[in-house]
């Protein structure tokens, strides 16, 4: 009896000690694997820093949830390809950034304000089905990501795959904006926000520029007016981001070309009223009927000196 | 360098060797994710949100996004199982006013569809009610 006893308990010491030590082993894997991935880091980290002389190292915590806060506002630049498409306007390559451009971005901090402007070509491009460019796109969004070591999040052969075939448009767009998704929630929590406010800079500048252009094609469509005075919500969050980095010369730079835009943007007026919603089920899903509304007062001067400016920036920028 | 590595290196093993808490542990970006299949057709996606209530320790999870006039936007919830497990979301206008909610007449819906009239900042607010594994995940769409 006490001989089964002591079987049975050293039995039971040993399948413990074994699932603890099986943890165990599978805990210094992680570890090792982490530590190893972080061994990676600080050159790619420093070489950006170094190139942007950015201070994000430095930045307190509490400004990075600020910033990954403001960075999530920031919509998609598809909203904006889709409201172009809806309004039936042409596609138009002429007006897009153009790939061999790609060799004149020596530095990191045009590098990630481009990786944005081609990002939201591409979108365009897909929009309009115009496989050929969207290729051509992303070839220099791959380059672009690789410099920046940020290649990894692109998943190049799908999305290679998808573009050939207008018919897969939908997954297209779902993984390419996953991937933008996914390298703007790395760089925020490995503190390289900087590249990912640059990003998002480029990608609306585009956008805006893109609207002002067709808006110029097409004087009489009130909705692309309308629109282009809807940026100066977005406009405030740019400026409130790229000013947390203003000790950087180059952002600094930006964001007082920012403020320029601003003061164009200051006159047009926004008017926001307020009516409870009202609801009702649609086949299990809640329809919200939206009572509010917005007014835009914005003048034709006000888009055409908004043009002109987005021109100069992005000129900057792209060449 | 090396001390944080050590105490994550801890911290990480005495979680590890903690069943009940392994169980406990939310995975919210799985969840969230998984929710992307959701979307209704015509919509597109823009992004997923964790909504991680930390077993109850956090009340509410929010977000924000810029909503834009004559879009409509189709947001979805997802949880381990079927239904919401008491997630609500609330959508507030800039002012914070309530624009939206998935709880109606009382009765959770997992999927809402908000076409905007107004552009704006919006917070997108998920809270708790009932809820047993205060764990979730969301998907955002949109169509003009």
């Amino acid at each position: 009896m006490i001989c089964y006893f002591f079987k049975n308990f050293a039995f039971n010491i040993f399948v413990l000690i074994k699932q603890y030590f099986m943890k165990f082993i599978a805990i210094i894997s992680l570890a090792l694997v982490i530590f190893s991935c972080e061994s990676k880091k600080p050159s790619a980290d420093q070489e950006f820093l170094d190139s942007l002389q950015s201070l994000t190292a430095d930045a307190p915590a509490l400004s990075e949830e600020v910033i990954s806060d403001i960075i999530q506002q920031i919509p998609s630049p598809l909203e904006i390809s889709y409201l172009l498409k809806d309004a039936g306007t042409r596609y138009d390559a002429g007006m897009l950034n153009h790939p061999d451009n790609v060799s004149k971005y020596n530095s990191n901090f045009k590098k990630a304000l481009n990786l944005g402007i081609f990002g939201t070509d591409l979108g365009y491009a897909n929009i309009y089905e115009q496989n050929q460019d969207a290729l051509s796109f992303l070839n220099v969004i791959k380059s672009l990501a690789d410099d920046l070591n940020i290649g990894q999040f692109f998943d190049f052969g799908t999305i290679k795959r998808l573009a050939s075939n207008s018919r897969n448009l939908d997954s297209l767009l779902m993984i390419t904006t996953q991937n933008f998704n996914q390298i703007n929630s790395y760089l925020q929590n490995n503190r390289r926000s900087n590249l990912s406010v640059l990003i998002l800079t480029g990608g609306w500048l585009e956008a805006l520029h893109i609207t002002c252009q067709v808006a110029k094609q097409n004087p009489e469509n009130e909705d692309l007016i309308e629109k282009i005075g809807e940026q100066k919500i977005i406009l405030d969050n740019i400026k409130l981001l790229l000013e947390f980095y203003v000790k950087d010369p180059y952002i600094a730079d930006l964001h007082e070309q920012m403020l320029e835009m601003d003061r164009i943007f200051s006159q047009i007026e926004i008017i926001h009223t307020y009516k409870e919603p009202s609801f009702e089920e649609v086949n299990g899903i809640l329809v919200v009927k939206d009572n509010s509304s917005t007014s835009i007062n914005i003048t034709q001067e006000n888009v055409d000196d908004i043009r002109q400016i987005v021109l100069e920036i992005r000129k900057k920028i792209i060449s | 360098m090396k001390i944080i590595f050590k105490i994550f290196a801890i911290v990480t093993f005495a979680i590890f060797l903690k069943p009940d808490v392994v169980q406990a542990q939310c995975n919210a970006e799985a969840l969230a994710t998984s929710c992307i299949s959701n979307l209704q057709d015509g919509f597109t996606f823009l992004k997923t949100f964790k909504v991680d209530g930390q077993s109850g320790a956090k009340k509410k999870v929010e977000y924000s996004y810029v909503f834009s006039k004559d879009t409509q936007y189709y947001l979805s919830i997802c949880c381990k199982n079927e239904g919401t497990d008491g997630i609500v979301v609330t959508m507030y206008d800039s002012k914070r006013h309530i624009v939206s909610t998935n709880f109606n007449n009382g009765k959770f819906y997992a999927g809402l569809i908000y076409p905007c009239n107004a552009t704006g900042i919006y917070y997108i607010t998920f809270t708790f009610n009932n809820s047993q594994a205060h764990c979730g995940g969301s998907v955002l769409g949109f169509k003009r």
